[in-house]
């Protein structure tokens, strides 16, 4: 027989049993359906922790430290001791895979506005690197200027602002301080040391004052990310400015003495330039991160990556996906127990038919086919409408979740998905009919002829 | 007679049913040759053997002993697949029943056959219509099984043996479900149409005025041809 005409005849039979024909797809409607969206869930869950990973400094950038740097300060006159200098820089800079490294230099200070005060984070870093961490603004700009020190704070930097006087503040009773950023002046202590030399005096009543409180200087606004105070990243608490005019600022305010945070010489000088505490290095493709790990940890230095990271969380997420495919594979093996036995109905009362047609000359192959296309037929149907309902129900999902406040696509059906799915519930049909139709095929013509 | 005229050569032909302990013998060594265009009647009273004959002639049944030769090839050495393939070249079939796809309107019911053949669509449908056309029912072709008398659906279901233009067909009681008037114009129109087209027509009956439409009626009783009748003042070829 022609492929067509078994197609038609397939497709006819089932037309014929309408009632019992949508009964048997709807099982495999429900069955598909819930494959899909169980695995969708898996799948929505991977991405969004990937988007996360991604909002939090990506999967191709490469953090680079001292190997011993958390064990600070064993000894500063260590000579083999390797460290972070403008030369490392330059030579990371010039790996094929490195689209850019800056150094970092991470500088705490006391801010202080009006009653308020809070400990910061700065980050130097070279204004390119500012602008390729592509931050999310609320406002103003990234300093990229090599002139001017400006800051750009991260979100949730104005949480940490605690009233000196009362004690509250936003983490202790969430009141939120009364502070612009841009428009008040916010003032920044760089020499704490002498800064509690100098309160502690202020508290224990004189000593004589010896110690000198610690010049003040008005800090410039850049910008403020993107994000309430609750919305953490991992940029949130960071206070972020361009690290050539930072050296140049410590070095005016540090003059002749050694910056907090910096080694000295033996006889306690400041070296002539400043060491980094981290690298930050940005790789040109994923598939490069380990590379240049393993060549940066051979220079002897030690690297981080969210790559190791994020290869457990998707061997997590894939038993996870696992697990729920697998709640939602029972429904899809009652439906094939549903299609077999349509088919086994549909096939006694055929007997006769079938045995019509073997007589009249209906070749025994062409006769499972049929039998395999129809039970394919119901798959295909079934999975097709299944998957359109996936998607509907996906969206009732995401609707809702977004509903509850939480940004995240907790349901995500990929092409590969719905186009698979739809060729297994086809296959589940076909496994499903294939003892049905070779029944059918074995059945003896003489059923057909005998009277009744 | 010469051997190559014959259509069908049986020699020997035995079939044993075991029913519990016993033996049933519906065909008890049954020799017969039948020639090319010839219409023979199988008469006998029912569990006489005659269908057991019928159905191991059209492949349907294995016979247990004997040799069954139909266009030159043994039947009895075929597996269920060749024996289709082999039906569905040389053999047409009807039914008591009719046995018509009921969700099929009569031109495909008769182009059925050919569809099984693999016969492009366009061609099938030509040649199933000059079937219709031939059995006298221009007017019913896109009629359903359902629609039309049961005159009509055998004439539907002659046609249907006929269209493959096969060299043997057989026929099973094939007015058993007819009254008398529709059963004589049937047998009337098999008549005519194999003699135009030279077909050989086996026919399973127990009436035996209808058996009378035949050249030659192989009488059976209890699985053995007690007698063939030539029928006279018919013209042979």
């Amino acid at each position: 027989m022609r492929f067509g005409d078994l197609l038609l005849m397939s497709a006819g039979s089932l037309w014929k049993r309408k009632v019992r024909t949508v009964l048997t797809v709807l099982g495999v409607v429900i069955g598909t359906a819930s494959i899909v969206v169980m695995v969708s869930l898996g799948l929505g869950l991977n991405r969004s922790t990937m988007q996360d990973i991604e909002n939090n400094g990506g999967l191709t950038s490469v953090e680079v430290r001292e190997a011993d740097s958390y064990m600070m300060d064993s000894g500063t006159s260590d000579k083999d001791r390797k460290r972070l200098d403008d030369e490392l820089v330059e030579t990371i800079r010039q790996h094929p895979h490195v689209a850019l490294a800056s150094p970092v230099l991470t500088v705490s200070v006391l801010a202080k506005c009006g009653a308020y005060e809070n400990y910061l984070e700065l980050q130097g870093m070279s204004g390119e690197a500012l602008e390729a961490m592509d931050f999310p603004l609320a406002g103003g700009e990234v300093p990229v200027s090599e002139e001017e020190l400006t800051f750009l704070y991260g979100n949730q930097v104005l949480a940490g602002f605690m009233n000196s006087r009362t004690g509250s503040g936003y983490w202790m009773d969430g009141t939120i301080p009364d502070i612009d950023l841009e428009k008040d002046s916010v003032f920044l202590i760089y020499d704490m040391d002498s800064y509690y030399n100098a309160s502690d005096n202020d508290g224990g009543q004189q000593q004589g004052g010896s110690v000198k409180p610690p010049k003040k200087y008005l800090a410039q606004y850049a910008g403020l990310m993107e994000g309430g105070l609750d919305t953490y990243k991992s940029y949130s608490w960071n206070v972020y400015c361009n690290i050539v005019p930072l050296e140049a600022h410590l070095k005016r305010i540090f003059r002749g003495k050694v910056i907090p945070g910096q080694p000295a010489t033996a006889s306690g000088k400041p070296y002539k330039q400043l060491y980094y505490n981290e690298i930050y290095v940005e790789v040109d493709d994923m598939e490069n991160v380990a590379e240049v790990q393993k060549w940066l940890t051979d220079l002897g230095y030690q690297t981080y990556s969210n790559t190791e990271w994020v290869d457990s969380m998707k061997k997590q997420y894939g038993y996870i996906q696992a697990v729920l495919g697998g709640i939602g594979a029972v429904s899809l093996i009652v439906a094939a127990i549903g299609i077999t036995n349509t088919m086994m109905m549909s096939i006694y009362e055929r007997t006769k038919e079938i045995g019509v047609m073997k007589v009249i000359g209906c070749d025994m192959g062409d006769i499972r086919t049929l039998f395999l296309m129809e039970a394919g037929f119901i798959g295909l149907i079934g999975g097709l409408i299944g998957i359109a309902f996936s998607f509907l129900i996906s969206l009732v999902i995401n609707r809702v979740v977004a509903g509850m406040g939480m940004e995240m696509t907790l349901s995500w059906i990929p092409l590969w998905l719905a186009v698979s799915s739809v060729f297994f519930a086809v296959f589940v049909g076909m496994a499903a009919g294939f003892f049905p139709a070779l029944r059918a095929m074995r059945l003896s013509p003489l059923a057909a002829i005998r009277r009744g | 007679m010469k051997n190559s005229a014959n259509v069908i050569t049986v020699r020997d032909l035995y079939k044993i049913y075991r029913v519990g302990e016993t033996k049933v013998r519906a065909l008890n060594g049954v020799d017969f040759t039948i020639g090319r265009g010839e219409f023979c009647s199988i008469v006998g009273a029912s569990g006489s053997g005659k269908s057991t004959l019928l159905n191991m002639l059209a492949g349907l049944e294995k016979p247990t002993r004997g040799q069954i030769v139909i266009a030159g090839e043994h039947m009895e050495r075929k597996n269920e697949n060749e024996l289709v393939r082999f039906r569905q070249a040389h053999i047409g079939f009807i039914f008591q029943s009719f046995n018509l796809m009921d969700t099929m309107n009569a031109v495909e019911n008769v182009a059925l056959p050919l569809t099984f053949q693999g016969m492009e669509r366009r061609r099938r449908v030509k040649k199933a219509e000059e079937m219709l056309d031939m059995v006298g029912l221009t007017k019913y072709k896109k009629h359903k099984p359902t629609q039309m008398s049961g005159g009509q659906q055998q004439r539907v279901g002659v046609a249907r043996a006929l269209v493959v233009e096969p060299e043997i067909i057989f026929a099973d009681e094939p007015t058993g479900n007819l009254d008398s008037r529709t059963s004589r114009e049937v047998m009337e129109l098999m008549q005519r149409v194999v003699r135009e087209k030279r077909q050989t027509l086996i026919m399973v009956t127990h009436d035996n005025e209808l058996a009378g439409f035949a050249d030659r009626i192989f009488h059976i009783k209890d699985g053995k041809i007690t007698r063939i009748e030539e029928q006279t003042g018919r013209e042979k070829k």
